[in-house]
């Protein structure tokens, strides 16, 4: 009985295993390797040059300027997002008996399932230096017309901004799950005790929602990390920006696999990614543990 | 330490009127208990004291100051909540200070307050833990310590014992009398279980829809129900209720059951007309054994004898009417088998069915 037991489990969980075998071990794996070879995609001759990738990646000018916008921008993005859902969740959360309740939530949450592309185009359009809305509402306060997507500075400050534009309405919705499961009790409690609104939301809510703040932390930073299609569109030189004005990782690996053709590098790439990624994760679940064990 | 006074207060959630001209007052240091079944209203008031509720009408006073329109800060008043709503994060000395700290007190000021009431609440060798680290008895007492610390007018108590098991109930039961005569601090104090009520209330208010249905001292409450909500609501094992009429024979008043048992009735009511339907309502302790044979007794079958060492509980068949009847004896009858039981004429009340009020016996004090 029981044998039949763990045979049928394992029948009807491998199609799935091997599904997930296939889309997402094999292309690691298949990374990992390629790191430590040398390829042009064309020749069928793959030799193993050890850790020759990773040695000239140290040195590579274009990779360091790629990692360094890279971290700037899902600092930035987690910097941005996090308190700013967190406050909003708030916000919509204590105005619930307000009519527009289900308004404001879908107007947080359109931009995270409106389709990338087209809505990046728009940002582009309203950072445009010339035609662009900002710059005209800018001149209304009499501040001077700026080339948002042309100045190395101000063009990660753009990705930035959409980047968080769209991840703010999931981390909202992650945060109005938590704000629900607080016990009303303890505001209530609050109250009495004399706490003022702004007063429980950073003595009450903020602590209690420890645990979301850390989920929501490491969803952000790990997917602003793979930051492309964003930058693709509005500061890459593919879309007409003058020069390589954001530079990010993804965009490097596709650079050096399919217009360098040097497929082993790309692959260390990202493999230093992935390390990256995997390093704050483990960071962020060590702090998760840490408030766990107080427990 | 103040007096409440709750005048004509009424409370409306869009159509349903909660509260119902509801009119009480507590003396200042008194401890009053609101005791009803649920959805009586009972929590409703008790918050619309702590402000956490608007007043749809009527006026509420701490003291001399009506505080309608006082934000729940400014009342000066403490409550503890049912599931005592304590701050998971914090330790029972922050739990206990957050409001102190909420008011800018010195570090030193709050942290004397804390170890005062943790002494009094025997918390001191627990400030340092979380509320998790705590069994239910010591979060109820965190709880309650976080009210002490305040030094408040008015202490307010939602069913703060119905989350403990029955053992802890009784042992903090005793507690908080304890803490409010030490204290003397007014305090409201809401629980449907009544012997909660009884037990540590100077005032009971007895509360049904919103409405408050009788209003005194325990002793009086259970001697002197004002109708049949009252008598049924009050007392353990609950009263018994017995449908008929009043029956005259010889110009002599006797109760007269559906089922045709006659009971005799305390002569003080006996103006009542003959024929009037009325219900008969006797408290399990006031039927005595008896023999056959002597007047006044009644038959009754046995359907279940309920030893619980001290007392005997007798559940019997009078005609067709079930009594419950608690003997001092102890009683070896078996089911079925028929006894005698008499009733306590002085001690029984008699009800109009109609409206379920008590017929006051003539030269009865109010």
């Amino acid at each position: 009985m029981q044998r039949r037991r763990w045979l049928f489990s394992i029948v009807a969980i491998l199609p799935v295993l091997a599904i997930f075998a296939y889309v997402r071990v094999f292309p690691i794996v298949e990374i990992l390797r390629l790191s430590v070879h040398k390829w042009d995609i064309l020749s069928v001759a793959k030799p193993f040059i050890g850790l020759a990738n990773f040695r000239e990646l140290m040195g590579d000018r274009l990779f360091h300027e790629a990692l360094l916008n890279t971290s700037i921008i899902a600092f930035g993005v987690l910097a941005i997002t996090v308190p700013l859902s967190m406050t909003l969740a708030a916000l919509i959360y204590h105005r619930t008996r307000s009519r527009f309740a289900g308004f404001y939530e879908t107007t947080v949450f359109i931009p995270h399932v409106v389709s990338l592309v087209p809505a990046a185009m728009a940002w582009k359009w309203i950072f445009d230096a010339q035609l662009g809305p900002l710059n005209a509402l800018l001149s209304v306060f009499g501040v001077e017309p700026k080339a948002w997507l042309f100045d190395p500075v101000l063009s990660l400050v753009c990705v930035i901004v959409l980047c968080s534009w769209q991840a703010l309405g999931y981390c909202v919705l992650i945060y109005l799950v938590g704000f629900k499961n607080l016990p009303n009790s303890l505001f209530e409690a609050a109250k009495l005790d004399g706490a003022s609104g702004l007063q429980s939301f950073w003595n009450i809510s903020v602590p209690m929602l420890k645990p979301i703040t850390l989920y929501v932390s490491v969803i952000t930073l790990v997917t602003s990390f793979n930051v492309y299609a964003q930058v693709y569109v509005l500061a890459s030189d593919a879309q007409g920006a003058p020069g390589r004005q954001v530079r990010v990782l993804v965009l490097d690996m596709l650079e050096n696999s399919f217009r360098n053709y040097r497929i082993g590098y790309a692959a260390s790439e990202a493999v230093i990614l992935l390390l990256i990624v995997l390093l704050l994760t483990l960071v962020q679940f060590r702090l998760l543990r840490e408030r766990r064990s107080r427990a | 330490m103040s007096s409440v006074e709750i005048e004509n207060v009424h409370k409306i959630f869009g159509t349903t009127h909660v509260i119902r001209d509801v009119s009480i007052d507590v003396p200042d240091g008194s401890f009053v208990v609101l005791v009803g079944p649920s959805g009586c209203g009972k929590s409703t008031l008790l918050r619309m004291i702590a402000g956490l509720e608007e007043i749809s009408a009527g006026e509420i006073k701490i003291g001399a100051r009506v505080i309608n329109e006082v934000q729940p800060k400014h009342r000066n008043i403490a409550m503890v909540f049912q599931n005592y709503a304590l701050y998971p994060h914090m330790t029972v000395a922050e739990n206990m200070g957050f409001s102190l700290r909420l008011a800018r007190h010195s570090k030193d000021e709050i942290a004397t307050k804390v170890r005062d009431a943790a002494q009094i609440l025997g918390l001191s060798n627990y400030l340092e833990r979380f509320p998790r680290e705590l069994s239910g008895g010591q979060r109820q007492r965190v709880a309650m310590g976080r009210a002490i610390v305040r030094d408040p007018e008015v202490f307010l108590f939602d069913e703060p014992l119905s989350n403990l098991d029955a053992k802890l109930r009784v042992q903090m039961r005793a507690e908080l009398k304890e803490i409010h005569g030490r204290l003397k601090t007014t305090t409201i104090y809401v629980t449907h279980d009544q012997i909660e009520a009884m037990t540590m209330a100077d005032k009971i208010v007895v509360m049904r829809d919103g409405v408050v249905e009788q209003l005194g001292d325990p002793l009086t409450l259970y001697d002197r129900p004002v109708n049949m909500f009252v008598a049924g609501f009050i007392g353990s094992p609950s009263i018994n209720f017995v449908g008929g009429r009043i029956a005259r024979t010889d110009g002599a008043a006797k109760f007269l059951s559906h089922s045709g048992v006659r009971w005799q009735v305390d002569p003080r009511v006996a103006e009542v007309a003959g024929g009037t339907p009325v219900t008969y309502g006797i408290r399990p302790e006031h039927f005595a054994l008896a023999t056959d044979g002597e007047s006044g007794t009644l038959p009754a079958v046995v359907v279940t004898v309920e030893p619980t060492g001290a007392e005997t509980h007798v559940v019997a068949d009078i005609g067709e009417d079930r009594i419950t009847a608690v003997l001092r004896e102890r009683v070896s009858a078996r089911p079925g088998e028929k006894i005698h039981l008499r009733p306590d004429p002085a001690q029984a009340h008699l009800f109009e069915s109609e409206s379920t009020l008590r017929i006051q016996p003539s030269g009865e004090a109010h």
